[in-house]
């Protein structure tokens, strides 16, 4: 049996360690791996929760974010992982206020942990700094840092290292929700931002469902189980109701349009959205520390 | 002897041309298929379909859509175009929403209003196609 984390500091024995249990394979959860990526699929792209917190009128604030410079601090591999994911988001996040300087500490930050990991090749630092000097090419940097981390994710997936593709994820996923909540509390007369938060309720039932497995072989991913499931308990007060009915479609210009005539209401308040965040925070401090 | 050589060389000859036409590279239509986003999409995930020269029947992914967002799905075709290539939507009870194919037309694209939040289904399929392959986009706006 084997695990995924290494205690010891020297990152060179911490990436031959990574590298021989490519070779060896880790033990693997009483599931398929057709359902774990199906899951890991369910897993929403940062992009689109950071999107809505510009759109919101949210200001950017810099103090919620990860700090780059603690990227020596994370020495095992679980660390690694689950903060490339943090810092991936913190990496959107800046792109969509513009802050490419600042996105360009996140980006070396990335790249370091990616090398650590073996995945560095994914990263074309220098294209992307080249780019950050302008803000006119946002999309592109946008473009290629959504491929390069989906491009991670298929990697480690094809690879028999789903359970470092779930570390990256959640971590990402995580930051994004930290990130949201600071934004709502702050803009609480934005209501859109609550219930983005309140909508991860689904999100987060699959990210149980799937590290559930995981946390069945591997301690670090079974630590970090027991530690969500405060936040599925700050959840339990989230209810969302839906309505069904039948879509309309037109055809313009060769695209079908469909119109959703259904509907989905998220019953949350401030307060769950500070409880949500209280947890998040809890556990953030002891994955970036 | 010499017609049985002849023989083993043909049918090695037709097992290779039959993998050669199965063969199949998704990410260069997935590549095509990313920047014909429409303007305003912000790129979310590309989707590989290779349907093994037709062994199989569909290719499937999921992703949750938020209520409030626009999102559009492209199809790009190794037959050129999105010759051949289908996409169905489901919601999570699997209910069918659309399908790329109105009154027998291929659409290249659909645009989904979502207004209800939860995992959606993106199924493809072929239709006519001769190559079984090709590659997908999904984009978002609000």
């Amino acid at each position: 049996m084997l695990t995924v984390s290494s205690c010891g500091s020297d990152k060179k024995d911490d990436a031959d360690a990574f590298l021989s249990e490519l070779d060896e394979g880790i033990d693997a959860p009483a599931i398929s791996e057709e359902t774990i990526n199906d899951i890991l699929m369910q897993i929403p792209a940062p992009i689109e929760i950071s999107m809505l917190m510009k759109e919101s009128g949210s200001a950017y604030d810099r103090t919620i974010l990860s700090n780059p410079a603690d990227v020596s601090k994370y020495n095992t591999t679980f660390k690694r992982a689950i903060n490339l994911g943090i810092y991936g988001t913190d990496l959107i996040y800046t792109n969509i206020f513009n802050k490419n300087q600042e996105g360009l500490a996140y980006m070396k930050s990335v790249k370091e942990l990616a090398d650590d990991l073996n995945i560095g090749q994914f990263f074309n630092i220098r294209l992307i700094g080249r780019l950050a000097t302008n803000n006119d090419n946002l999309d592109s940097i946008m473009l290629i840092t959504t491929q390069n981390f989906n491009a991670i994710n298929r990697y480690l997936q094809e690879n028999k290292r789903a359970n470092l593709s779930i570390l990256f994820l959640v971590g990402g996923w995580m930051e994004a929700v930290h990130i949201n909540c600071k934004m709502a509390i702050d803009n609480p007369e934005v209501t859109s931002l609550a219930e983005r938060i309140g909508e991860q309720k689904i999100i987060l039932e699959n990210i149980m469902l799937l590290m559930s497995f995981y946390a069945e072989t591997d301690p670090n991913i079974k630590e970090l189980y027991e530690d969500m499931l405060q936040l599925k308990e700050a959840y339990g007060n989230i209810e969302i109701t839906y309505t069904y009915a039948e879509p309309t479609t037109e055809i313009v210009d060769g695209v079908l349009m469909i119109k959703d005539n259904s509907s989905s209401t998220v019953h949350i308040t401030l307060d769950n959205v500070k409880e949500i965040d209280r947890v998040i925070e809890t556990i953030r401090t002891k994955l970036t520390s | 002897m010499k017609v049985l050589k002849y023989i083993l060389l043909v049918i090695a000859f037709v097992f290779i041309q039959q993998e050669t036409q199965a063969q199949c590279v998704p990410t260069e239509s997935v590549k095509v298929c990313i920047p014909k986003l429409a303007g305003g999409f912000h790129f979310l995930k590309s989707y590989e379909i290779n349907g093994r020269g037709g062994r199989l029947e569909k290719v499937e992914y999921s992703y949750p859509f938020a209520k409030g967002t626009m999102y559009m799905v492209n199809l790009c075709s190794a037959d050129g175009g999105n010759q051949g290539l289908v996409v169905t939507l489901y919601d999570a009870a699997r209910k069918q929403l659309a399908t790329s194919v109105v009154n027998g037309q291929q659409l290249q694209a659909i645009v989904f209003n979502c207004q209800r939040t939860g995992i959606y289904y993106l199924t493809y399929t072929f239709d006519n196609s001769t190559s079984y392959c090709g590659g997908s986009a999904l984009g978002f706006k609000r």
